[in-house]
């Protein structure tokens, strides 16, 4: 390259044009909040400078070398891949929406989170009070005229060229590394200046500083070949790869093609979001401890916990959410995963057969053993999904929810094998490796979780998007025209069964071995309940609604709830006059006690005003509002029998 | 997708045609009420027939003794010389035939191409294990499918090909029952059955449906039963029509003499009452 | 045979008890075809309604009142408990049915369960988590009837249900309310088309059939003594397996399979202990006591898998 050329590329890059300069002005506003929020209040700047302090005077450290390690890897990533983030959004903006509207955007879903968790010190709570102030935003956007978008249909949206929005998403990356490298240089000077920076941390400030800006030029590009992916461009070479004909833009959702009126939903943005979620799960017993203090092993086994109940809801919702199926019984199948795993993982086995077997051996079992609890908890659900073929809705449902009962009873009464109402405990965990299983490092449960979690629900996408999916979907819509379609409703529907208590057994097997002990009464209707509101919350037969569900249920469950009640019996917070105001009228109140009127008052008004639940599938939130966009062409006397009013029931024999 | 035709060869060295589907003395009880009896019918691969009669006359009845919804009460129904009586629907599609819905019955949530994807169900042979490791053969099967699937929409032009993304509660009636007859031929049939396929239409469209389903016996090679109110279309459409009322067949034959035969006229008009009677005679 | 007779009485008061709960299943579900989850949890809370009751009036069992005092108290709890379940029957349907009358089936259904969590709690709130004594001021006299000794309260429990069960039957048979009943049950477009006012209707069963549940609610309390918040989630399960065996949707069919429910739970402790010695292995595992729940329920999937339409319902294929 000439010294020309590359003057010229500075000079670009130092001032570049005015069109660039509005879209790098909004964006860098929008992403400079979150993150100078999360440097400088919250904790950003304090983790690395603990992780620095903890290398150059290892007395001083907070957590383990390794965990410090891990803590760092994090904070590389996320200050990366926000530069990437930024280069990808202005380059793939394309300028029509408001830049106020921006900046609330920004400010509401990144900085308030921040804001409240670092408030009350506590992820969930934090993150439970975000969302209910995220519902206020929303339902006081949609009445704010000046903020409304008209919808956009993707054809209506500008396309540039390739190199143009290269050019645009260096510069992106690249000014906001460098107003965050400046911004971060000041406060380090100034708090040197006053003596609170240690002077080791100087050298490290210095090579930010010139790290930052330059990371921020390639990460700029990073981020700009992903918004290449996603231009109509893209789109259409690969429609024609794949042989389809009439391939433009009118069939996409306007979400995917880049640039976009709201790239901050664009599908190039999520892939960011993802990365940086999936970063922070990984790396969160590191950096745990820098968040929040003492208590980090608590924590991680409270998410390890909240972990199986993700893979319950996916579970039931490929029995209810997918195929339909009402199933209010789910928590046998967990129940029969968990003691699967119990009886073969204790004493219990020796105690069955008579023999003795080598502890050793048992925790190695695990694993394979994780696959046959799944396998005899989907062995059963077909065999109780087999009385339940020709029945209508509700019907399925009561006798699945008899099922519920019946199997705690059996379990109760099986002495023999099952230890009847004493449980069984001394549940073997897992062995990996001379990696500690207990109660005291949980960390090893929470990574089997996530990858647990991974798993299934890439097993659930894989399955949606199958043949076996579409057949499922298509009996939910209408079981006499699947079943003229080829569809075979009756090992289909075993299918769902089955396939929704294999994953239930995957969770009672890491259940009860993470537990170490069970019992009859850990399993009962309620729990049931518990599944399908999960499901239900979260948005029937959508996967990533159903996590989000999973996640809210459990944290109502157990984590807030839970916690309301503890802070009650402390003076000092403002929860306790509350409490002893209501325990006067009503004696027998506690936050606990109170879960299931929530979670039923919940599921009313969820039902009535959000039928289609939090996050639902694209086609849910079609079904349920069908009214709202009345349908051209049918008469009024075709009336589809799909629809609510029309009776279809008729034995298939 | 050739018709069968099974010619055998009798004593005399005459030619007979085995018929593609036979109903035998079929008949259908629902508690003390007999909606079918008796009905005999012999359908030719190639042929076009349809089915008409008044309201409540059992045809609809009949179109769902053939898919295996319900069972006959006796009888038989034969395709190609092999009994369908208790099989299931989806078996009976394996057999080779499919059939469209008097009301239609598209699976409303899902898109243009789902919907004529699930039609492809008992063509494609992936299990649970190749829906979660997606083998070479799955994601080939499942490519072939779509082409074939958009091959089919574009039987009936480009309109639906282009919208084929769309979920089908957004397309007009004509255009949905479009969707469903493609999802019926997904399956690859020798017979199929299209209940009422012109309800609904205007002049312009059932003109347009009148061609295409011509054209689906001509290209395709497809057997077609139909049932149809519209007399007009079935005359000018069919090779041969049934007339059922009350639930039994009173006439069959060729279009011009179904028309004339009293029989039928009296089903559709009534008997001619007492005043018409006198009326009659006073001129 | 006195040993016979005793259990086939303790079956004809669970039948009754159950009956009465029954009613409102299948009253419910004929009308509008939804299975009202939280009715069982009305019948709890009408238990709680009349342990108010008696504390406001200072009734309890150490003085149990007597003579007209006894009449004027129990015929005053049948009221004020039918008539506030009967209130809090047509609240539940105003506010959490009602809304989903044209949504997909499943939303009623899961709206129902969400109904009977609030219920559930509300009585875990009022009254705690345990059990709760009820004052049991009926007399425990027994009378001689030939072979067997029957407790006074078992006959008028017996009693007051047959009269009941009657009243709902003339009631649908032979009034004109009855008969605007039935019409909104076979066909509710017709039935508006014949100038029924459907909602109300709808409203009165909702009324009718959490009456019933209230006055099983004050029956249950005299004969057993004890209530407790889940109490209406087992006997709800019950009751609506009574319905179903009955023929949902028919009066005298919940009666009926009420009845049988009954007899089965009250004869199921006549299964043998396995695990006892002296049973040589035969029944089930801690006798068949324990088991009954599991009994009913297996009897309510079989039913619905091989009739329906239980023992006097009809079996209606339907039209494509």
């Amino acid at each position: 390259m000439s010294v020309t050329t590359t003057t010229r590329g500075v000079g670009r890059l130092l001032s570049p044009e005015l069109k660039t300069r509005a879209l790098l002005f909004r964006w860098l506003i929008a992403l400079l909040l979150p993150l100078l929020v999360f440097t400088f209040v919250w904790q950003g700047d304090y983790v690395i400078n603990n992780v620095l302090l903890g290398f150059i005077t290892p007395a001083t450290a907070l957590t383990a070398p390794s965990k410090a390690i891990q803590s760092a890897i994090f904070m590389v990533l996320f200050y990366f891949l926000v530069l990437a983030l930024a280069g990808y959004l202005v380059a793939s903006d394309s300028g029509r929406r408001k830049t106020v509207s921006i900046w609330l955007d920004s400010f509401v879903f990144a900085v308030v989170p921040i804001l409240l968790i670092d408030v009350t010190n506590n992820l969930v709570i934090g993150i439970a009070v975000s969302g209910i102030a995220w519902a206020i935003f929303f339902t006081v956007r949609k009445r704010i005229k000046y903020l409304a978008e008209a919808p956009s249909s993707p054809t209506s949206l500008p396309t540039i060229s390739n190199d143009e929005l290269l050019q645009r998403a260096i510069l992106g990356g690249f000014w906001l590394g460098l107003t965050l490298s400046v911004i971060w240089l000041l406060v380090d000077v100034l708090f040197f200046v006053t003596g609170t920076l240690q002077t080791e941390l100087l050298i490290f400030t210095a090579i930010r500083t010139v790290v930052l800006p330059i990371a921020g030029y390639f990460l700029g590009m990073l981020g700009g070949r992903v918004a290449q992916r996603y231009t109509a461009a893209a789109y259409a070479s690969r429609d024609a790869k794949n042989n389809a004909k009439a391939g433009h833009k009118s069939r996409l959702e306007s979400q995917q093609v880049v640039p976009n009126d709201q790239p901050l939903r664009s599908s190039g943005a999520r892939t960011f979001y993802m990365a940086l979620l999936i970063a922070f799960l990984l790396f969160y017993p590191a950096i745990d401890q820098y968040l929040f203090g003492y208590g980090t092993d608590g924590r991680v086994t409270g998410y390890g916990d909240a972990g199986y109940y993700v893979i319950l809801a996916l579970g039931l919702n490929i029995v209810v959410g997918f195929a339909g199926l009402l199933d209010l019984g789910y928590v046998a199948f967990f129940a029969i995963g968990a003691y699967t795993w119990g009886i073969i993982g204790s004493t219990q086995l020796g105690i069955i057969f008579g023999t003795v077997f080598n502890p050793l051996v048992l925790s190695w079992l695990f694993w394979p053993m994780i696959i046959v609890s799944a396998l005899v908890a989907a062995f059963w659900g077909v065999v109780l999904g087999a009385p339940t073929l020709r029945l209508r809705g509700d019907y399925l449902a009561i006798v699945t929810l008899g099922f519920g009962e019946i199997v705690p009873i059996v379990v109760l009464n099986l002495n023999q094998v099952t230890n009847g109402a004493n449980g069984l405990v001394g549940i073997h965990s897992p062995a990996f490796f001379g990696l500690d299983w207990s109660v005291v490092t949980p960390t090893p449960y929470y990574y089997l979780v996530l990858a647990l979690i991974a798993l299934v629900i890439f097993a659930n996408i894989r399955l949606r998007d199958s043949r076996l999916g579409r057949a499922w979907v298509a009996i939910r819509e209408d079981e006499i025209a699947a079943a003229s379609s080829g569809i075979n409703l009756r090992n289909t529907k075993l299918l769902a069964f089955g396939a929704g208590a294999f994953f239930a057994g995957i969770a009672g097997a890491y259940h009860s071995a993470k537990l170490g002990e069970i019992s009859p009464d850990s399993f009962s209707y309620g729990d049931s309940i518990v599944f399908l509101a999960m499901v239900v919350i979260g948005g029937l037969g959508s996967i990533p609604g159903v996590i989000v569900g999973a996640i809210s249920v459990y944290s109502i469950n157990i984590l807030i709830l839970g916690q309301l009640d503890s802070l009650a019996t402390d003076p000092t917070s403002f929860i306790y006059p509350v409490y002893h105001t209501i325990t006067q009228y009503v004696p027998g109140f506690t936050f606990g006690n109170i879960r299931n009127l929530i979670f039923g008052v919940i599921l009313i008004t969820i039902m009535i005003f959000r039928p289609e639940g939090l996050i639902p599938s694209a086609r849910r939130k079609r079904e349920l509002h069908r009214d709202d966009d009345a349908p051209a062409g049918a008469g009024a006397l075709d009336i589809v029998p799909s629809d609510p009013g029309f009776e279809a029931e008729v034995r298939i024999e | 997708m050739s018709a069968e035709q099974v010619v055998s060869i009798g004593q005399n060295g005459e030619q007979t045609i085995t018929p593609l589907l036979e109903l035998r003395n079929v008949t259908k009880h629902f508690g003390g009420l007999a909606a079918v009896q008796e009905v005999d019918l012999r359908i030719f691969p190639g042929e076009i027939i349809s089915i008409i009669g008044p309201n409540g006359a059992g045809k609809t009845t009949v179109f769902n003794l053939i898919t295996g919804i319900y069972r006959v009460s006796q009888g038989d129904i034969l395709l190609g010389g092999r009994t369908l009586v208790g099989l299931s629907p989806d078996a009976i599609v394996r057999r080779g035939i499919t059939r469209t819905f008097q009301n239609i019955r598209l699976f409303n949530n899902m898109t243009v191409l789902e919907n004529v994807l699930v039609g492809y169900h008992t063509r494609l042979k992936a299990t649970v294990l190749g829906a979660l490791f997606r083998p070479p053969q799955v994601r080939r099967e499942e490519d072939v499918a779509r082409e074939r699937a958009i091959e089919l929409l574009s039987f009936f032009g480009p309109e639906l090909v282009e919208r084929q993304d769309e979920y089908v509660v957004n397309l007009s009636y004509a255009e949905k029952r479009r969707v469903e007859i493609s999802r019926a031929l997904a399956a690859d049939p020798k017979l199929l059955l299209l209940d009422e396929p012109t309800a609904g239409m205007n002049e312009y469209e059932t003109l347009e449906a009148v061609k295409y389903i011509r054209r689906l016996r001509d290209e395709l090679g497809l057997t077609i039963l139909l049932i149809e109110h519209k007399l007009a279309v079935t005359m000018g459409m069919s090779d041969r029509i049934a007339v059922l009322d009350y639930g039994r067949k009173i006439a069959e034959g060729l279009p011009e003499d179904v028309r004339r035969n009293e029989l039928v006229i009296a089903a559709y008009l009534g008997k001619p009452s007492a005043t018409d009677q006198e009326e009659t005679a006073a001129e | 045979m006195s040993e016979f007779l005793q259990f086939v009485i303790v079956g004809l008061v669970s039948g009754s008890i159950y009956g009465l709960i029954a009613l409102g299943y299948t009253m419910v579900y004929g009308i509008i075809e939804l299975i009202n989850f939280a009715h069982g949890d009305i019948f709890m809370i009408g238990t709680l309604v009349t342990i108010l009751l008696f504390n406001l009036l200072h009734v309890n069992d150490t003085n149990p009142p007597t003579g007209l005092a006894l009449v004027g108290i129990l015929l005053l709890a049948f009221i004020v408990t039918m008539i506030v379940c009967a209130v809090l029957g047509v609240v539940i349907e105003l506010v959490a049915y009602r809304p989903l009358r044209n949504a997909p089936r499943l939303a009623p259904l899961i709206s129902a369960i969400g109904v009977s969590l609030v219920l559930e709690d509300v009585g875990k709130l009022w009254k705690g988590l345990s059990p709760i004594a009820f004052p049991q001021i009926f007399p425990r006299a027994q009378i001689n009837l030939g072979a067997v000794q029957v407790n006074e309260i078992d006959i008028f429990i017996i009693i007051v249900a047959v009269v009941l069960m009657v009243g709902l039957q003339w009631l649908v048979q032979r009034t004109r309310l009855g008969r605007a009943m039935r019409a909104v049950a076979q066909d509710r477009e017709a039935a508006s088309l014949m100038g029924v006012n459907v909602n109300r209707i709808i409203s009165v069963t909702f009324f009718i059939g959490a009456a019933l549940a209230g006055a099983a609610a004050v029956i249950y309390g005299l004969e057993f003594g004890t209530t407790v918040f889940y109490v209406g989630f087992n006997i709800g399960l019950i009751a609506f397996t009574a319905a179903v065996l009955g023929g949902i949707g028919n009066i005298v069919g919940a009666m009926l399979g009420s009845l049988v429910i009954g007899m089965v739970q009250s004869f199921a402790v006549l299964i043998p202990d396995s695990l006892n010695p002296s049973s040589h292995g035969i029944g089930l595992p801690h006798g068949g006591g324990s088991w009954s729940l599991a009994i009913i329920f297996a009897i309510l999937i079989l039913i619905l898998v091989f009739r329906p339409s239980g023992l006097l319902g009809q079996n209606t294929p339907d039209k494509v």
